[in-house]
């Protein structure tokens, strides 16, 4: 039955149930109770759809604002694990710069002694192993004292820092160059032997006395004395460094400005 | 509402209230084990000022680290003096860093991002 239909029947009643043509005939009063008991129906059927309409905008709603109560906790996690690991990187930069002061001389840059230890350390059980040994050498500025003494204690750096330079500039990639305290310097060729780290030394010993240091007027030469030693197995790098002393002491003795082996 | 007036420790920051004045100060580090005990006093007091006060409220920050919790509590902070001004309170955040240390001002600014009200970032030597 369709919509209309249904209209036009109703009309129909009620212009039926309104005769008063009608009234008192037994059909009429059954008619009647038929029809209240249908309005009443009627009715209840429409409460209940606006009720379950009422319900379902409800639990939209309440989705939405879920969805949106999610949407920004997940904003926010995205923007604390952002904001959590550039701290992360911080930490990391602050703890290579640390790790770095604590290995590295602030003036030269150059390896300081407790890195020195720590390489010395890992050459000798290499060397141990591999029966290749290492070349450990010994260099002490020339009247180091003199110049500072005459002309202060800012030339002084000067000449250490020129001399770290020169070091740097003649080495290879897995040598190390430090600075073992006040005008010593130290340098470790890792599987090298005698004659060939001779030769290095020799070329840093020309480079160094063919620099010239200007300070007002004057010109400084300088150079440095060099003692060096191959690691003897089984000995302990102590007794490495001792004999490269030895030897850069012998270099002193003989005049300095020149390279000792022993 | 009591005055906060708490220590720094090796891994808290030192944290000083003043209704008075209507500031609340934090500086240092922030990764204690316990975030929330830190941070708990912290919030109630700036809801409570917000709620009972009308005068402006300015948060000063010298803050370092923050590991992930002491940045998740910062951001509720935060959340919080953002609604307090759209509601028409007038609250401020100050955040001074050393200029030797660029990055804290890179992560001030992202704390920054979703914030209306003014959120300075301010270096210092």
């Amino acid at each position: 039955m369709k919509l209309d239909d249904h209209l036009e029947l109703e009309k129909r009643i009620e212009l039926l149930l309104a005769d008063p043509a009608y009234q008192g005939h037994p059909l009429h009063e059954a008619l009647s109770e038929i029809w209240e008991l249908f309005r009443a129906k009627l009715a209840r059927v429409e409460r209940i759809t606006k009720l379950s309409d009422a319900y379902q905008l409800m639990a939209q709603k309440g989705t939405v604002s879920m969805s949106e109560r999610f949407e920004k906790e997940i904003r926010q996690l995205e923007r604390i694990v952002r904001i959590s690991d550039r701290y992360q990187e911080m930490m990391q930069e602050i703890n290579a710069a640390l790790v770095k002061a604590a290995t590295h001389d602030p003036l030269t840059g150059l390896a300081n002694r407790t890195l020195i230890i720590k390489r010395l350390v890992q050459e000798t059980s290499r060397a141990s192993r591999s029966g290749h040994p290492f070349v450990l050498a010994m260099l002490d500025v020339d009247y180091f004292k003199q110049f500072n003494d005459r002309h202060g204690h800012e030339v002084g750096d000067r000449i250490l820092l020129s001399i770290a330079q020169a070091m740097r500039s003649s080495v290879r990639e897995y040598d190390l160059c430090g600075r073992w305290g006040g005008d010593e310097f130290l340098m470790l060729f890792p599987e090298t032997r005698l004659p060939e780290a001779n030769s290095v030394m020799e070329r840093l010993r020309h480079k160094v006395q063919d620099m010239e240091l200007i300070v007002g007027s004057d010109a400084l030469s300088i150079s440095v004395s060099i003692g060096m030693t191959e690691y003897l197995p089984e000995e302990s790098f102590s007794d490495t460094i001792n004999r490269a002393d030895l030897a850069l002491l012998e270099a002193k003795r003989n005049g300095r400005n020149c390279c000792f082996s022993a | 509402m009591d005055d906060l007036n708490i220590p720094a420790s090796v891994s808290t920051p030192a944290i000083q209230s003043n209704w008075q004045a209507g500031t609340l100060a934090m500086q240092g580090d922030s990764y204690p084990e316990n975030s929330y005990e830190l941070f708990s006093p912290v919030f109630e007091w700036l809801q409570a000022f917000l709620a009972q006060e009308s005068k402006p409220l300015s948060m000063e920050l010298q803050l370092v680290y923050l590991n992930t919790s002491s940045i998740k509590f910062m951001m509720d902070i935060f959340d919080l003096l953002e609604d307090a001004h759209r509601k028409g309170a007038s609250v401020a955040v100050n955040w001074r860093y050393d200029r030797q240390n660029e990055r804290i001002a890179e992560l001030a600014e992202e704390f920054k991002e979703d914030c209306t009200f003014p959120f300075n970032i301010i270096a210092k030597n």
